[in-house]
């Protein structure tokens, strides 16, 4: 069979012939022409300029749907580290796969993880994961701050309700990233149902999502871990994803707390363990710059004031940007709070203290005292603390490779314990010189301090500036005053002084910090910004020589007191000292005037006083680069083509001169000269051609630089600006002028904080620190548009409390519902509409308008529906709401004139209707009228005027409408307060169908508003009467007739029948039908008739018609020949000019 | 909730404390107001800048106590819309005009506030000034559009008063960052010579003597008289010249003088008053900066207001009123300007030493803006 397998026969190309000319032909011509447009140009004409028009434009508007509003990136260089929260129905699998990550990353195994945890990820990123737990509280605070979420999936179970309540939260606050995980793939046996039930998962997710959103699939556990080959993808996956900038988070600071320390003195909590804390709380600050002594919302806490925030070198610093291609495993750092052990803390410190502390803790309370306080009782907590002994009671947290860890603390400890040492020893020599002296000790520390200040302060005003030029040294420690004065300090710049204090108490906190509760992987960053520090302040201190006055001290003044009587001193003939509030009674009650009176010195009737500003003007002298001459100059080199040899010849000249500069000059400077004069000669070379360059595209591309180009450049321009600008100050000073920015790592001290936040701490649960915008920390009416979320099963009632989630916080307010009407009203509803979307007004927190928000009925109890009641969005903020509802007013008439009636019962005083006086009223059925005056008696009856007269009977009513008050109830939810594991049990104000079910109370309608069967009796009307004189008068028309019922007719009138006899009956039958037939069939004769004469006559009159037809066609071509001829001779005649 | 007020003893930098409080929404609390003087107390133009900050605000709660020498006040949210005040001519409107342009732009429904009272005195900026100065300075932080306008109605003299001024500003949700480093050279330079109730050749005099001096720098000076008659010219006579130099980046610096109140001191001749008014001219070109010196407060305050992001601003050196301002902001706000002196070179001829402020905005937006 092979052998015969027959060829198909080949296709015989033509080798001469028009047909293979014209391919020759395609061929060649295809091969120079590769565009179709050109090849084929019919193919590509305009068809219909219509169709074009409309393609163009479709094209375009594709093209402008694509654009997004630009936005000024205002991302950090040092990011911090990105969110990355971990969600999930409970038994998913959630710690498992952030064990399995983290030991991806870091190739350490942690055991038992709470709270978040910190890694370095890679050369440019940090990760902080964290688990969030099923209690809806930690799923909405959470989404606020994530930015990726990785949300896990149980596929043997499927989708659960935590999933799609997420996805929703997630919806409201801004949408982070999500990335869905399955998990359980390995109780799939059969592989069909497997891969169905993946497709179907998708399928949904993406439909949540967004089509194509990433899903993983963690197919099976080996010896209770994820498979290594999966979480690495999963790592990578997470380690190069690029994030969305969310509004509320880059418009708002916030902080994931990553450490609580309770900083109270612990004697007044042995005194009263319920009162307020002050507690220090530290993460990484993200979103945008935080203020110091700002406002702060903790979700599940409250509103509080930031007492102090200052910045710590990073706990879990990026690597240095070297040339690496990957991390070595050290470099993986990871920081983890140990909150566990702080509780272990607390209550240590709830033990009585001893003697030692209570002679020691100073109730004036400085922070020189409060430290000491606190790390004394440290000491009474731990019997005796030193370095070796926080390295044991770390050694005991099994979560680190021993190796790591040793190594680390090495690092730390090696240099830090001898100055640790050094220094425990000179607090305690202090102490126990404290101890001798009583309670004195802090004072002292405060007034050589200030001593000091002063010091420094009068140095400067002095401006001795030579005499007390010093280096500086590592940061000193207040306590030793002696060695202060040794060492170099900068007396002269309030810049310094101020910066040496934070150190002070930077070192003060890390000391602090060293306390067993917490363990700190800062090692090596933080002795390199001290180390650092030397260079910074030489340079700072150069700087500050350079500028005369120290402007910023005189403005915002200093920590420093001036003394008063330099007050009026003129520094640099510039700037008069005015001094703070505080210090200048008499000029506190001045004149407010914006005025700034000229400097008497300046008389303007000199001639060198008027020289000293001729530049300012046009005609003064212009600079190098602006001058007229230079710049037409500049273009001659530019486009000269012809005139080069003039330029040339300049340009020699110049460089002739240079070289005879040269040769007075030793070789080494020569050298340098020249070097500089290449490169300035290169420079300008450069210069000439951007120059160029920037011209031809002003020229050429201009049309092509849309609106939108110009913006995205601008908005460019001003990034660039905003990161270069503080870029070379140092972080202290820096810090006031912008802010902490986001990825610092930050220590923010908050006092009176409820004692439950820190008694009922749970790790597990987030902290989170929501910066609060100028006005956002007041509380006000605010108007939102919501929507029942189509999931939720039932509408919701007006009054009925609600647990919204509005920008950071989560509280219960009491909503009142509304929808515009067609003039702008606002009219109260009493329930929501089912599926559409209606105003709520609500007593909240201020929050700028299009925040939006989510609304849930409880936090308790784990219900099987959907707990999302509602979403929506801020509309507007005031003090004051418009929500009316109907009020109609019902009066009775009881005196009824013509169209004029009295009506009483619808107000109570006359000073009542003279406010409504001029208002419109109405009857029930219809009668429209007005209320005119008021009547003296009774009280509250008033006279009206109607379109028509009224019954008795009938209502009147007034329609107004009656603003409503919204309840005045903000009701944080103070979630976090509760106790440990009873977390997710806050409930709140009840509703009032949940008060009724609770209490048992059944609804008791009354019994007038219950329907009834509605019994109608017939109506029954009295005739009509009409007096017997009035029926004489009528005409007979209008008189009553049909009146009275007709009487029996007498006999006599009555008519008797007939009853024919038989014969007479056949005669007439047949008689008459004879004559009838004889009458229709001269009837038909007649018509027949009839009808032939009227068709001869139609026939006749048919052929007139066309006659005059015919005639009148004639008559009308004659007539338009003649105007047509007419018309022609006109044209004619017009044509050849006009007629002279 | 916890935010806590601000609290500051005496009457001094009333209004600023007041306009910040209001934007920033911290209330604050004024104690010992004229404690210690015989009149103790808020005075009357004080009662008439708290009325007018009731009128175009809502909510706002202020408490003053029996001797007005402690004044509480919690801001309210700014409404703005039609308002009408009558203001006390211890003060020019300037006075009242001043805080308005910082409020204008923030308000829910665009501002039309109609001041009458005095228009032009010598304490305050005048409202010619404010016109000629401030508008152009706003407009450059994105406020501008149709109805931005300061329409001098009728002028009214210093103890009378008597004069109306309309001012309209549209309402924005942000505002933009700026960067003024280049004043740039002095173009033209312009002004107003008024007079009321006076003879209308004052106004010639004052015209020609101010041209006198300004004419020694540049060619390019136009002087309007604005001679009111009538019921649009107050109820006082007077006169008084305000002078504007723009430059080539749209810079102006003004100056500005007027005649003694009636009764009031001694009278001045017009020709003395335009010489000395072109030499304030000169002073505050001397001065400098891209900003004058009477707007520098509202140019800070704008910025402070901004985006996060960075603005640079070139002034002259710095009024008192200016750096009480400064602590203001600091206080209310929780910001701090950069502040660099910059020096001019030896062989430049371009008046004193400048100030360069550097400050990022706090990411304010308009909360009292309706979103539809």
């Amino acid at each position: 069979m092979d052998g015969k397998v027959r060829k198909p026969k080949q296709h015989q190309q033509k080798h001469s012939g028009p047909q293979a000319e014209k391919k020759k032909l395609k061929k060649h011509g295809a091969s120079t022409e590769t565009d179709e447009r050109k090849r084929n140009p019919k193919a590509f004409a305009v068809q219909s300029a219509v169709r074009m028009a409309k393609t163009f434009h479709r094209a375009q508007d594709i093209k402008a749907k694509k654009h997004h509003i630009p936005l000024v990136d205002r991302t950090p260089l040092e990011p911090p580290p990105i969110v990355v929260v971990v969600v999930g129905p409970p038994k998913v699998g959630k710690s498992t796969l952030v064990r399995c990550l983290i030991k991806n990353f870091t190739r350490q195994k942690l055991g038992e993880i709470s709270g978040p945890v910190t890694i370095v990820s890679g050369k440019k990123r940090r990760l902080t994961f964290m688990e969030c737990n099923n209690d809806i509280n930690t799923m909405i605070d959470l989404a606020k701050v994530a930015d990726l979420v990785l949300m896990l999936i149980d596929a043997s179970f499927g989708f659960e309700m935590e999933t799609f309540e997420f996805l929703n939260i997630c919806q409201v606050h801004g949408f982070p990233r999500i990335m869905g995980v399955l998990t359980h793939l390995d109780s799939f046996k059969n592989n069909k149902t497997l891969r169905k039930t993946k497709k179907n998962l998708k399928h949904r997710f993406w439909t949540e999502v967004y089509q194509g959103a990433k899903l993983f699939y963690l197919s099976g556990m080996v010896y209770g871990e994820y498979q290594t080959q999966e979480v690495k993808n999963l790592g990578r996956f997470i380690s190069v994803m690029k994030f969305r900038p969310l509004v509320w988070q880059t418009s708002h600071p916030y902080v994931l707390v990553d450490r609580m320390e309770d900083l109270t003195d612990p004697e007044k909590v042995r005194i009263d363990p319920k009162c307020d804390r002050t507690a220090s709380l530290y993460g990484y600050l993200r979103g945008t710059h935080l203020k110091n002594k700002g406002q702060i919302h903790i979700p599940g806490v409250g509103d509080f004031q930031v007492k102090d925030v200052n910045f710590l070198p990073d706990p879990c610093p990026l690597p240095d940007a070297q040339k690496k291609r990957a991390l070595n495993e050290k470099e993986h750092a990871v920081y983890i709070d140990l909150p566990a052990s702080h509780v272990n803390q607390l209550q240590a410190e709830m033990q009585p203290t001893t003697e030692l502390v209570q002679s020691l803790i100073d109730t004036h309370a400085t922070l020189d005292a409060k430290m000491a306080a606190s790390k004394v009782s440290l000491f009474s907590g731990s019997a005796t603390l030193d370095p070796t002994d926080i390295s044991e009671q770390s050694g005991e947290q099994a979560l680190w490779d021993p190796k790591t860890q040793r190594e680390r603390r090495k690092v730390l400890f090696a240099e830090e314990m001898k100055d640790d040492d050094e220094e425990d020893d000179e607090d305690e020599e202090e102490e126990s010189e404290g101890g001798d002296e009583g309670e004195s000790s802090g004072e002292d520390d405060l007034s050589e301090e200030e001593d000091n200040e002063e010091d420094c302060l009068s140095a400067f005003l002095k401006k001795s500036r030579g005499d007390s030029v010093k280096a500086s040294g590592p940061p000193v420690k207040k306590s030793k005053v002696e060695a202060e004065s040794e060492r170099p300090v900068f007396a002269d710049s309030e810049d310094e002084l101020e910066m040496s204090e934070h150190e002070k108490e930077e070192e003060d906190e890390d000391e602090e910090g060293r306390t067993p509760c917490f363990i700190l992987f800062v090692s090596t960053g933080a002795l390199k910004w001290k180390e650092n520090l030397q260079l910074k302040a030489s340079q700072a201190f150069l700087r500050q020589q350079e500028s005369a006055p120290n402007l910023r001290k005189l403005v915002y003044g200093s920590v420093v007191e001036v003394e008063d009587d330099e007050d009026e001193e003129e520094l640099g003939g510039l700037f008069r000292v005015s001094r703070p509030q505080n210090n200048k009674r008499f000029q506190a009650n001045d004149l407010d005037s914006s005025h700034f009176h000229p400097d008497t010195t300046h008389n303007w009737d000199l001639e060198e006083m008027l020289n000293s500003i001729r530049d300012c003007f046009v005609t003064g002298k212009w600079e190098e680069g602006q001058d007229a001459a230079t710049l037409l100059k500049e273009d001659e080199e530019l486009y000269g083509d012809f005139e080069d040899l003039e330029t040339g010849e300049v340009q020699k000249g110049q460089k002739s001169e240079a070289d005879s500069d040269d040769d007075g000059d030793n070789e080494v400077e020569q050298s340098e000269v020249k070097m500089d004069e290449e490169e300035s000669r290169k420079n300008k070379r450069l210069e000439k051609k951007r120059r160029l360059k920037e011209r031809f595209n002003a020229e050429y591309d201009d049309g092509d630089a849309t609106y939108f180009d110009d913006l995205k450049e601008e908005l460019q321009k001003q990034a660039e600006l905003n990161r270069a600008e503080f870029e070379d100050v140092d972080d202290e000073t820096r810090v006031q002028y912008e802010g902490f920015r986001p990825g610092m790592y930050v220590r923010l001290e908050i006092s009176s904080l409820p004692c439950e936040f820190v008694t009922s701490f749970d790790p597990h649960y987030p902290i989170i620190l929501g910066g609060l915008g100028s006005s956002e920390g007041n509380v006000g009416y605010l108007q939102m548009r919501l929507k029942k979320h189509r999931w939720h099963d039932r509408i919701l009632k007006t009054r009925d409390p609600l647990i919204l989630s509005l920008g950071w916080r989560r509280f219960q307010t009491i909503p009142l519902y509304h929808i515009e009407d067609h003039n702008g009203r606002h009219r109260l509803l009493k329930y929501t509409p089912l599926h559409m979307h209606c105003g709520a007004s609500i007593w909240g927190p201020i929050t700028p308008q299009g925040t939006g928000f989510l609304a849930l009925q409880s936090l308790t109890g784990i219900k099987p529906n959907f707990r999302i009641a509602a979403t929506g969005v801020v509309l507007d903020l005031d003090k004051s709401v418009t929500v009316v509802k109907k009020l109609k007013l019902i009066g009775y008439p009881y005196k009824i004139f013509k169209n004029t009636s009295f009506i009483k019962g619808m107000f109570n005083t006359v000073l009542e209707v003279a406010k409504f006086e001029g208002a419109s009223v109405r009857t029930v059925s219809g009668i429209r009228g007005q209320i005119k005056k008021a009547l003296s008696t009774p009280p509250g009856a008033y006279r009206a005027t109607f379109e028509d007269r009224l019954l008795m009977s009938d209502i009147v009513f007034l329609r107004s409408w009656f603003p409503v008050a919204v309840p005045q109830l903000y009701n944080p939810v103070t979630s976090l307060l509760l106790p440990i594991g009873q977390k997710d049990s806050w409930s709140g104000m009840r509703t009032l169908g949940q008060l009724k079910h609770d209490l048992g109370i059944r609804y008791k309608p009354n019994s007038d508003s219950l329907y009834k069967p509605i019994t109608r009796a017939p109506r029954r009307f009295n005739k009509l009467h009409i007096p017997k004189e009035l029926q004489k008068a009528l005409p007979f028309k209008n008189k009553p007739k049909q009146q009275q019922p007709k009487g029996k007719t007498s006999r006599d009138l009555q008519r008797p029948s007939v009853i024919r006899e038989p014969h007479e009956r056949k005669v007439s039958k047949a008689l008459l039908q004879a004559l009838s037939t004889v009458h229709n069939y001269n009837r038909k004769k007649t018509h027949m008739v009839q009808h032939s004469k009227h068709k001869e006559f139609l026939k006749e009159k048919g052929k007139q018609e066309d006659a005059k037809l015919k005639r009148q066609k004639e008559a009308r071509k004659k007539l338009y020949r003649v105007m047509g001829q007419m018309d022609q001779k006109k044209q004619r005649s017009s044509l050849k000019g006009q007629p002279k | 909730m916890a935010s806590e007020g601000l609290s500051y003893d005496g009457c001094n930098f009333f209004r600023q404390r007041l306009v910040l409080s209001t934007l920033s929404g911290k209330r604050v609390k004024i104690k010992n107001i004229r404690s210690k003087e015989d009149d103790p107390g808020l005075r009357e133009f004080e009662a008439s800048f708290i009325r007018l900050l009731d009128k175009v605000t809502n909510g706002s709660r202020i408490e003053i106590n029996q001797t007005g020498t402690v004044l509480f006040y919690q801001p309210g949210l700014l409404y703005g819309g039609s308002v009408e005040h009558e203001c006390n001519p211890q003060r020019s409107i300037g006075y009242y005009l001043e805080a308005l342009l910082m409020l204008g732009a923030f308000m829910k429904t665009p501002l039309k506030a109609t001041l009458r009272g005095v228009t032009n005195d010598r304490t305050d900026p005048t409202v010619d000034l404010l016109k000629s100065t401030a508008l152009p300075l706003m407009k450059k932080f994105g406020i501008d559009g149709e109805g931005f306008e300061l329409k001098v109605v009728k002028r009214g003299m210093a103890p009378g008063g008597g004069g109306e001024v309309v001012f309209t500003c549209p309402v924005r949700r942000t505002i933009r960052p700026i960067q003024l480093t280049d004043p740039g050279k002095i173009k033209r330079i312009r002004g107003v010579a008024y007079s009321a109730r006076v003879s209308p050749q004052m106004a010639n005099r004052i015209v020609d003597s101010a041209r006198g001096i300004l004419n020694q720098f540049l060619p390019d000076i136009y002087i309007y008289t604005d001679h009111m008659k009538g019921a649009n010219s107050g109820k006082s006579p007077g006169f008084g010249l305000t002078l504007v130099a723009e430059t080539l980046n749209g810079c102006f610096l003004s100056a500005e003088m007027t005649s003694t109140p009636q009764g009031q001191g001694d009278p001045v001749l017009p020709e003395d008053l335009g010489r000395n008014c072109a030499k304030l001219l000169l002073e505050e070109v001397h001065r400098g900066g891209c900003v004058d010196s009477t707007n520098q407060s509202l140019a800070l305050l704008l910025m402070t207001l901004g985006q996060q992001d960075v603005s640079k601003v070139l002034l002259g050196p710095l009024s008192p009123y200016t750096i009480e301002f400064l602590r203001h902001i600091r206080d209310f706000f929780q910001i701090m300007f950069k502040i660099e002196v910059q020096k001019p070179l030896e062989d430049e001829r371009k008046g004193g030493d400048k100030v360069l402020l550097t400050g990022v905005g706090v990411g304010y937006s308009n909360i009292n803006k309706t979103l539809k």
